[in-house]
């Protein structure tokens, strides 16, 4: 197979992007075939988390993903509407915390909040959560108003 | 990026097949690819065909008692996840969720650590440790081996041409952990990585080190250093000093010969403590 079809269900609308080469990346497709282009390129190779998406809900990175390897999922990136409740409250997180600086991260950070809220929960432990981050940089080093906007997210556990 | 064709088999005799129907190194197997992708995209493999393992039934982990056996495609957060492999296999608990970062490991596996044979694995020192065991499927059959036979130099295994990692089988419980070095937490290479396991029927240690030389390598004399239970600390400065005097070092890039001399020692020695502190050791 050097090219075919992939399936995906791109926040919430189903496509078949036909003809995708066996080594695309997911994060090719989303930018130049679907034209999504929130989703930021950084490194290429796996260590700065600009790409991060959210493949059945969990965090992916995109660049180190072949778009077939995902064939038949769920994706989720930072486009998604206002339906997607989490990530709407993310995003609204990070406006409010003034969390970003040039805001190339931002999407990459966005997703990944949203994937480690979904996997493990408000009620979290603060340390976990950003432990969790540890694979998204931010050059502007913005970090300490995505911290704050993390504890706007986080609920004291119960 | 290479023009690789990209297959997905259906069965595992699928997948045999295609990789045995090209000559060495011509056919790649792809777990999570975080590791084999970036191999490919700055030219170090060139592989015709990529044979993608994601339609295998090997995303399991299973319980035999209390041996546990992992699939070699289930992603490490799933391992991570599991609560009974933090309380019987802490070592392996935390060598997982310290490797790459949450999305990595959210594609990453425990057979493609293992296939890749990287220097600096995070995770072949806690294998070799608890004596993992490797399940293979093949043209000729199926065949175990110790991670310790399978290992055998910088990216180099004992894969034979068509041959597959099916799991990987933890046989025993052991009070274990794990200790790293980077320059960043996540997302790095480490620049020394401790493993540190006691069995409890053998009455033995077993300490592991890796990236501080091609090959992640089971250091006996230290581990005899620490003798048959509970180590005083003089015990354990002899196998840390051991350790530091008698594995191989090697200078590159990320760190010194030097300084992951002294490390391998100091983090031997905190290992240590922490299992016997900290993760069950028999009283």
């Amino acid at each position: 197979m050097t090219a075919g079809p992939v399936r995906l269900n791109v926040n919430g609308t189903a496509r078949v992007i036909p003809d995708v080469p066996g080594p695309e990346r997911l994060l090719d497709t989303l930018r130049w075939r679907l034209k999504l282009k929130g989703t930021k390129e950084g490194c290429r190779t796996g260590d700065c988390g600009a790409c991060t998406v959210l493949v059945d809900g969990r965090s992916c990175l995109s660049c180190l993903t072949l778009a077939h390897e995902v064939d038949g999922s769920a994706v989720t990136t930072i486009e998604v509407g206002p339906d997607e409740l989490l990530v709407a409250r993310v995003r609204a997180a990070f406006e409010a915390a003034g969390a970003l600086q040039c805001g190339y991260c931002t999407p990459g950070f966005v997703m990944a909040v949203a994937g480690l809220l979904r996997e493990r929960g408000t009620a979290a432990p603060r340390e976990e959560l950003l432990e969790g981050l540890g694979g998204n940089l931010c050059r502007c080093t913005g970090y300490a108003a995505i911290v704050r906007a993390v504890d706007l997210l986080r609920t004291e556990a119960p | 990026m290479s023009g690789f064709d990209l297959v997905v088999p259906e069965t595992v005799e699928e997948a045999i097949a295609a990789l045995q129907t090209l000559g060495p190194g011509e056919a790649a197997p792809l777990a999570g690819g975080t590791d084999l992708l970036l191999d490919v995209d700055e030219g170090r493999l060139a592989p015709r065909r990529i044979v993608s393992l994601r339609r295998l039934p090997w995303r399991t982990l299973d319980w035999n008692g209390n041996s546990l056996t992992v699939g070699s495609t289930l992603p490490l957060r799933s391992l991570e996840d599991d609560p009974q492999v933090r309380v019987k296999y802490p070592g392996l608990y935390e060598a997982v969720r310290n490797v790459g970062s949450v999305a990595l490991r959210h594609r990453a596996t425990v057979g493609g650590n293992l296939v890749r044979a990287a220097p600096a694995s995070d995770l072949i020192p806690i294998l070799l440790a608890l004596d993992a065991e490797v399940d293979l499927v093949g043209p000729h059959g199926d065949r175990t081996v110790l991670v310790d036979r399978f290992v055998q130099a910088s990216r180099r295994t004992d894969l034979r041409p068509g041959e597959l990692v099916r799991s990987v089988r933890f046989p025993e419980p052991r009070p274990s952990d794990f200790r790293w070095q980077r320059v960043r937490p996540a997302n790095d290479i480490s620049q020394v990585v401790v493993a540190v396991a006691f069995s409890p029927a053998g009455r033995r240690w077993r300490v592991a080190v890796g990236g501080v030389s091609p090959r992640p390598t089971l250091l006996t004399e230290a581990a005899d250093a620490l003798g048959s239970g509970r180590p005083d600390a003089d015990a354990i400065r002899r196998a840390a000093e051991s350790a530091s005097t008698r594995a191989l070092f090697v200078t590159d890039r990320r760190a010194s010969e030097e300084y992951r001399r002294r490390l391998v020692g100091t983090l031997l020695e905190r290992t240590v403590a922490s299992v016997v502190e900290t993760k069950g050791f028999p009283a």
